[in-house]
């Protein structure tokens, strides 16, 4: 990852000396090892703290919204997905944008390897091209990425950007051919008082911090519904609202939603947050042969349709 | 007064208690929390610390205050009453002295001579709280560098020294005492005991690294620091979500809102936080802080400075480190302290 | 059970669907009572929160109609609306509420007939499937 964050500093630096940005978006490191502070460089001088490393989770499409001036941001293939729905959303414009190419090698799963190491405090993690080391106050463990990698990067089949302005380094291999969905079909096979059941019980732990909506780019909605007086969803936690928030929230993102993985990383109680956003991605999949952000010439699949669409209606 | 107790039977003798509702700290799938001692659930006092804070115990995320009833029939109708509640005898073991100090500072708000809040208030009274002093701070905790200490009796009736196999306890108030008499098997404790409890003192003490310019943050002008133009690049990565708000001891803020339903009404306390837009949202529709740099300023100066300021008495902040370790975007308040100290 | 009646929300667009109730009416063909019906002026005009929300407020059922695809009066919309509720009624399958009772139909204005047999067949099958009993809100639960 090393080489990804030196060409990240020569592309940064460049950009500003040929004043093509007016400020860069990117990771920098920060005082915990599994989550690198996103940051903005205004400055030539400060282009020494981006980084690159595998535990850059987050979406950082999430903080163009709004922006005015012209950005240099990095940009792994999900991500870059996420910036296409935006520049399709009208969130942001192309010519905004210079968007350095990350051929991701997929994100590390912070709390599969925190548990690896049976909850030591990690100090820093060393990467290299397949394995990576835990530093702790008195242990160093070495593991391979491939056994640590983020549920969703997996079985990632857009890990290269499919837009950008100039990239790294070179694509690497899709993981899967289409999109996979064991976990969405374990559940749907439940019967449905077993199904119920379990989709409870796996946000009974949510406190309505609103860190997944947060870090969403979809959501960028001035005012959430769930902040609105009318019609009042209840603030409470109690498991009714709680439902219909994240149900909601998850058809807000259908046909948007490039399943980067940030609202289950960043999620203190460690729900696994996507299962609803999943299984509309699967549907959209399945039915209209659709995924999100793959081309700046499609409209989002909620606000498109064709004339032979799937039709159940009776 | 010193007793000691073997670990094995201390957590026996915790099952066998009737008197208290006892909240001990439980590995749960990727972290610990405290949760209600009962036959099934089983403690773990060999954690860092819970990854949410025990103010839940006293100060619920969701609460009902009153209730009414809409129904012509009723005799008490549209009129708020409130909500009949159990305030049991509770008893948190296993507090960390940050969660515990931190419940003092609360205490300013919910209790002082202007306001009782009688929830907050009488949960509180009811609650015995049994400390475990910390060995090894995680390198996220700076209690020392707020006033706090890994061995702090502050806000505790008991603290619990972890010696290995066995637990020192010193006894700190009544509260504290009654409950320990119903552990019947501690004995009194030995003079080595005690002594290498006051060296673990030390050498936890030294363990933690962090340093925060308490005494150069405090006598900063609060204009000074509110009108520096560091917030603007300290703000950057936050994404407002409230996590730091929801894991911290020592906020305290909530909203309160009725919902009807049929003709019964509730007027609920839920959590809410100074990170969410809509907090300082007014009914005429302005919002003075709507931008993003603004509420992150808020955080910081309320924990640092306006509450210095307002109570004279520390920082809003116990050092616990919590905040640090959960946040997606790596918000560091020990940086951002600095950051402030020095403008 | 015999003495429970469903309570099934319709959202019928004014243009089609609702003109169809129209003509059952003055046709005076029989349906059951036990429809509350919302006129919007388009199928699209129904968000996935009116759907959540019948549910939460305890609608056994929640029925939407619309005009046939190619003749929305607003050109457009139940194309839209046609993609967005597959997808909700998958959804709302998968959380735990039975698919059964979101019914989606194309109605138009000369369709009285088919408003009434429509109907019929919502409550039959809901009066089968019987009260809902999940995702109701009631008193919130809380300490």
């Amino acid at each position: 990852m090393e080489h990804y964050t030196y060409k990240i500093r020569d592309i940064a630096k460049r950009l500003f000396k040929e004043k093509k940005i007016d400020i860069f978006i990117g990771y920098e490191k920060g005082t915990n090892p599994f989550f690198p502070r996103p940051v903005l460089i205004s400055r030539i001088e400060d282009v020494d703290r981006l980084v690159w490393n595998s535990n850059c989770g987050l979406n950082l499409c999430n903080y163009l919204t709004g922006r005015k001036e012209k950005i240099g941001i990095v940009a792994n293939g999900c991500t870059s997905r996420s910036i296409v729905n935006h520049i399709l959303e009208n969130q942001i414009t192309r010519d905004q944008l210079y968007i350095v190419g990350i051929p991701c090698t997929g994100i590390l799963d912070h709390r599969r390897i925190q548990a690896a190491v049976n909850d030591k405090e990690v100090f820093e993690i060393k990467e290299s091209t397949d394995s990576f080391k835990v530093v702790g106050k008195d242990f160093e463990e070495e593991f391979i990425k491939e056994d640590y990698l983020q549920e969703n990067c997996v079985t990632c089949t857009h890990p290269n950007p499919v837009i950008y302005d100039e990239m790294v380094a070179d694509p690497v291999p899709s993981r899967a051919e289409r999109p996979v969905y064991e976990d969405v079909e374990e559940i749907e096979s439940m019967p449905i008082e077993k199904r119920r059941f379990h989709i409870q019980k796996l946000i009974k732990d949510c406190i309505r911090c609103y860190a997944c909506r947060n870090v969403c780019p979809l959501c960028y909605c001035p005012t959430c519904f769930v902040d609105e007086r009318i019609p009042y969803f209840g603030k409470s936690i109690d498991p009714t609202d709680t439902l219909t928030f994240h149900v909601l929230r998850a058809f807000h993102c259908a046909g948007r939603c490039t399943d980067c993985g940030a609202c289950e990383r960043v999620c203190p109680v460690a729900i696994p947050i996507r299962i609803f956003i999943k299984k509309l991605n699967k549907e959209a999949f399945e039915i209209f042969s659709w995924e999100a952000g793959l081309s700046l010439e499609q409209k989002p699949l909620l606000t498109a349709y064709r004339k032979d669409d799937y039709d159940e209606f009776l | 007064m010193y007793k000691v107790v073997e670990k094995k039977e201390w957590t026996d003798s915790l099952y066998h208690i009737k008197e208290y509702k006892i909240y001990v700290p439980v590995k749960e799938s990727y972290y610990h929390l405290f949760r209600l001692l009962t036959k099934d659930v089983s403690p773990d006092f060999s954690f860092s610390n819970t990854r949410l804070s025990p103010k839940s115990i006293i100060f619920p995320q969701s609460e009902r205050m009153f209730e009414f009833s809409l129904s012509e029939d009723d005799p008490d109708a549209f009129v708020l009453k409130e909500a009949k509640k159990q305030y049991p005898l509770q008893a948190v073991v296993g507090i960390r002295p940050c969660d515990a100090h931190a419940f003092l500072i609360v205490k300013k708000n919910f209790d002082n001579p202007d306001s009782k809040d009688p929830w907050w208030t009488r949960r509180y009274e009811n609650t015995t709280f049994i400390g475990l002093g910390c060995n090894s701070p995680a390198s996220t905790c700076f209690c020392t560098e707020v006033g706090g200490d890994p061995f702090n009796e502050m806000g505790l009736d008991a603290l619990m020294y972890d010696l290995g196999d066995r637990f020192l306890i010193k006894v700190l108030t009544d509260k504290g005492k009654t409950f320990l008499d119903k552990v019947k098997a501690c004995s009194e404790a030995k003079q080595e005991d005690i002594e290498k409890a006051e060296e673990l003192k030390c050498s936890s003490r030294s363990q933690i690294s962090a340093k925060i310019p308490l005494k150069e943050l405090l006598s900063k002008r609060i204009l000074e620091v509110f009108e520096a133009p560091i917030w603007n690049e300290i703000s950057f990565p936050c994404i407002n979500c409230g996590i730091c708000t929801y894991v911290c001891p020592t906020c305290w803020c909530f909203d309160i809102q009725d919902e009807v339903y049929k003709q019964k009404g509730d007027r609920i306390r839920n959590w809410d936080s100074c990170m969410f837009p809509i907090f300082t949202l007014h009914a005429s529709g302005h919002n003075p802080r709507a931008e993003k740099f603004r509420r992150v300023r808020q955080r910081f100066m309320h924990k640092l400075k306006y509450y210095p300021e307002k109570y004279g008495d520390g920082v809003q902040c116990s050092g616990c480190g919590r905040c640090i370790r959960v946040c997606p975007t790596n918000m560091d308040i020990r940086e951002i302290a600095n950051k402030m100290a020095s403008i | 059970m015999s003495e429970w009646n469903p309570n099934i929300v319709a959202f019928l667009c004014n243009w089609c669907s609702y003109g169809a109730a129209d003509l059952a009416g003055v046709s005076r063909l029989q349906y059951p009572p036990y429809f509350k019906i919302i006129r919007v002026p388009c199928s699209s005009r129904v968000d996935a929160r009116f759907v959540l929300a019948a549910f939460r407020n305890g609608a056994d059922a929640v029925w939407i109609s619309g005009c046939h695809p190619g003749d929305c009066h607003y050109i457009e919309g139940n194309y839209y609306a046609r993609r967005r509720f597959i997808l909700l009624k998958r959804l709302l399958e998968f959380i735990g509420i039975e698919p059964e009772r979101l019914f989606l139909s194309w109605i138009s204005s000369a369709e009285g007939t088919k408003f009434a047999e429509v109907a019929n067949m919502i409550a039959a099958k809901v009066k089968e499937l019987g009260p809902s009993n999940f995702f109701i809100k009631k008193r919130a639960e809380v300490s």
